[in-house]
């Protein structure tokens, strides 16, 4: 079933059939529609459609950034509304998202970027984002490389075992999830142990600081600098990488900078990236342990593939 | 490379902050900082600099203010020769400002365009001679370009808050001060690429986190990015952290004069001036090759001026001198860290010690 969302995620609409010239307008080729729709879509030329529904699936979290202006915090830093660790939990879920405007662009990114079985429902504003970033996603295709993991986490499924996966995500802590230790990974952690007790993760930030402080900077795979608000996802096999980088602001401001900085050797790189014509890699720089380089600027989403 | 400390720098969020530099710039064979003039100062005050009331500046005597100051500070009798002592014509020049409290006070635009001239008498092109400054929205509020010569360059490191393409991503100092995810602090590139002199041009500030904001602190956080994450907390790391910056080649060695506009002051709630009662009118220039020396002569300066104000000192630690509401003198969003200034005379930017600080004042 749901072939259309086979490699890519799609968007699921809901509206009649006279909706189409503003699908069409919009650049949107194929979609999901509810069965009950489905006969009258048939008919509307130049969109390929196929049945879907809602239900069964896992509602995610619009992708964004609050930046909590008015909130006192203990840090200044801006809260990532991120879905990537609901998927490394439950990577054969089914999910869908219920976005708007720019949102449905990041939506689709954040989906391909692990990997998601996901529908995306928008509105008239979302489509042509949309419909953008699937024809960017379609001409990466699907390749699928293992992710790079410097953490093996054990999770216990719990509500707080989540929001620790949710920070590492967004602190670009890269982790894979395995039922014990693993001495093949640099760190690996268990809530409820001496090191990282059920305590700690009441603050799931300071948790993932503990993890970061076991772990060190100097042995992270990936490291952001310049922005709060761009997540990162690296998997790799034999001499090539392949690193995403998602903007969580997108919808209200583009990144004007980052510098990446990649464990490994990597003479050899393409930059593929969403709405940024021109763009290219600055001060690429391979160093005797890492790779790094500055994307200058970030609009959404963008795919780096290095090879040595 | 420079390395300050090999340790791991993810430390303890309440451990002192551990430094790694990364620069493959060398120190010159003279260093700016402290330059020739060690533990030497010149204040020049005028009465007539500056209108108190419009806050209009005289600008012929801002010119007086400058050769006098030059020329006492390098002993020669011409204006031009105390100039060449720091500068040839082949250099390219950035007068480094500070509008972080702009427009109400800044670097001001007629002592900024009294420097770029005598900079040009000695030979420099004015297209050699970058005014610069972090951030655009605040250059761009001043209105520089109608005082300078034809040429001058003006040049904002952050088109766009927080941009980093305009810093050099291989000269950096990194540190991390409280698990911050961002842990480097960049030279600009203007700086590390472009300049071989650097004339810094503070103002005569309280800081609510470093206590003051003068020599050292506007070379150290006016040309490195991702530096207010030192002061996040009531406690800050502006203390060790203003130094390491301003001492990182090849900062340390390109910025070979001081100019401190004193014109206008700040003695509460910098380094911006939201609140006019805070502001007020020093009516002078400070001169010296030594950062440290001269923002020793401005913590003075602050605590004299707060002394006759009734505020406490510069150097009052008590929590209980700490909140929001920093309209009250006594009140102030950080604990400051004046012993910045001491800490940089530690890393060899300049004396501190005031029995060996000669200074000299001239009245015109």
């Amino acid at each position: 079933m749901f072939l259309l969302l086979a490699a890519l995620p799609a968007l699921f609409w809901d509206g009649p059939a006279d909706t189409a010239p503003a699908l069409r307008d919009a650049g949107i080729k194929q979609m999901l529609v509810p069965a009950e729709r489905l006969a009258s879509w048939k008919s509307v030329g130049g969109i390929t459609v196929e049945a879907a529904a809602l239900e069964g699936a896992t509602k995610l979290a619009a992708p964004m950034v609050n930046y909590r202006m008015n909130e006192a915090s203990a840090t200044s830093a801006p809260w990532i509304m991120a879905n990537g660790w609901k998927v490394i939990r439950k990577p054969e879920g089914r999910y869908y998202y219920d976005v708007t405007g720019k949102q449905a662009a990041l939506a689709a990114a954040e989906a391909y970027c692990y990997g998601a079985s996901a529908m995306i429902k928008t509105d008239t504003a979302g489509l042509k984002p949309l419909a953008e970033m699937l024809e960017f996603l379609r001409a990466i295709g699907g390749e699928s490389l293992p992710a790079v993991a410097d953490i093996g986490y054990m999770d216990d499924g719990s509500a707080a075992s989540g929001e620790v996966m949710n920070l590492m995500v967004r602190d670009n802590l890269l982790f894979r999830l395995v039922p014990a230790a693993d001495k093949n990974l640099k760190v690996n952690v268990k809530l409820g142990t001496k090191e990282y007790p059920l305590e700690d993760a009441k603050n799931p930030s300071t948790l993932a600081h503990s993890v970061r402080f076991h772990l060190t900077d100097e042995k992270r795979s990936l490291r952001v600098y310049g922005s709060q608000v761009v997540v990162g996802r690296l998997t790799a096999s034999s001499g090539h990488a392949r690193l995403h980088l998602i903007n969580y602001a997108s919808a209200n401001r583009k990144v004007d900078g980052i510098r990446v900085r990649v464990l490994g050797q990597y003479a050899k790189h393409q930059l593929r990236i969403a709405d940024g014509a021109g763009v290219e890699l600055m001060d690429y720089s391979v160093e005797p342990d890492a790779t790094e380089f500055t994307l200058p600027e970030l609009k959404t989403y963008a795919i780096v593939d290095l090879s040595r | 490379m420079q390395f300050a400390a090999a340790a791991p720098l993810l430390g303890s969020p309440a451990g002192e902050p551990v430094y790694r530099v990364v620069t493959s710039y060398k120190p010159a064979a003279k260093p700016g900082m402290p330059g020739p003039y060690p533990g030497q100062v010149v204040r020049v005050h005028s009465e007539n600099s500056i209108d108190a009331a419009t806050e209009k500046v005289n600008r012929e005597l801002v010119k007086q203010m400058l050769a006098s100051g030059m020329k006492a500070l390098t002993g020669d009798a011409r204006t031009e020769d105390s100039w060449a002592r720091f500068i040839s014509p082949k250099d390219v020049v950035g007068i480094k400002v500070n509008c972080s409290g702009a427009p109400k006070i800044c670097s001001s635009p007629e002592v900024v365009a009294g420097i770029a001239e005598n900079l040009i008498a000695v030979g420099v092109p004015a297209k050699q001679i970058y005014v610069y400054e972090r951030f655009d929205n605040q250059l761009q509020s001043v209105g520089y370009p109608k005082f300078l010569p034809e040429g001058v360059n003006i040049y904002a490191v952050e088109t766009s808050r927080q941009s980093i393409v305009r810093y050099d991503p291989k000269t950096y100092v990194e540190t991390s001060f409280f698990g911050e995810e961002d842990t480097r602090s960049n030279v600009a590139r203007l700086v590390s690429e472009t300049l071989t002199k650097i004339v810094n041009v503070p103002n005569m500030k309280e800081h609510q986190a470093s206590g003051v904001t003068g020599c050292l602190k506007n070379i150290a956080y006016g040309n490195f990015s991702n530096v207010a994450r030192s002061h996040s907390f009531e406690k800050t790391n502006t203390l060790s952290f203003i130094g390491t910056l301003a001492s990182t080649e090849p900062v340390r060695s390109r910025v070979v004069l001081n100019i401190m506009d004193g014109l206008r002051g700040v003695w509460h709630a910098g380094p911006f001036s939201e609140m006019a009662k805070f502001r007020y009118f020093p009516k002078q220039l400070m001169f010296g090759t030594d950062p440290v020396a001269m923002d020793h002569k401005l913590i003075e300066a602050i605590e004299q001026k707060r002394e006759s104000e009734g505020a406490v000192s510069i150097f009052e630690r008590s929590m209980s001198h700490v909140g929001r509401d920093n309209s009250n003198p006594n009140t102030n969003h950080f604990i400051r860290e004046p012993g910045h200034v001491e800490f940089a005379s530690k890393l060899g930017l300049g004396v501190f010690d005031a029995s060996r600080i000669k200074l000299k004042v001239i009245e015109l």
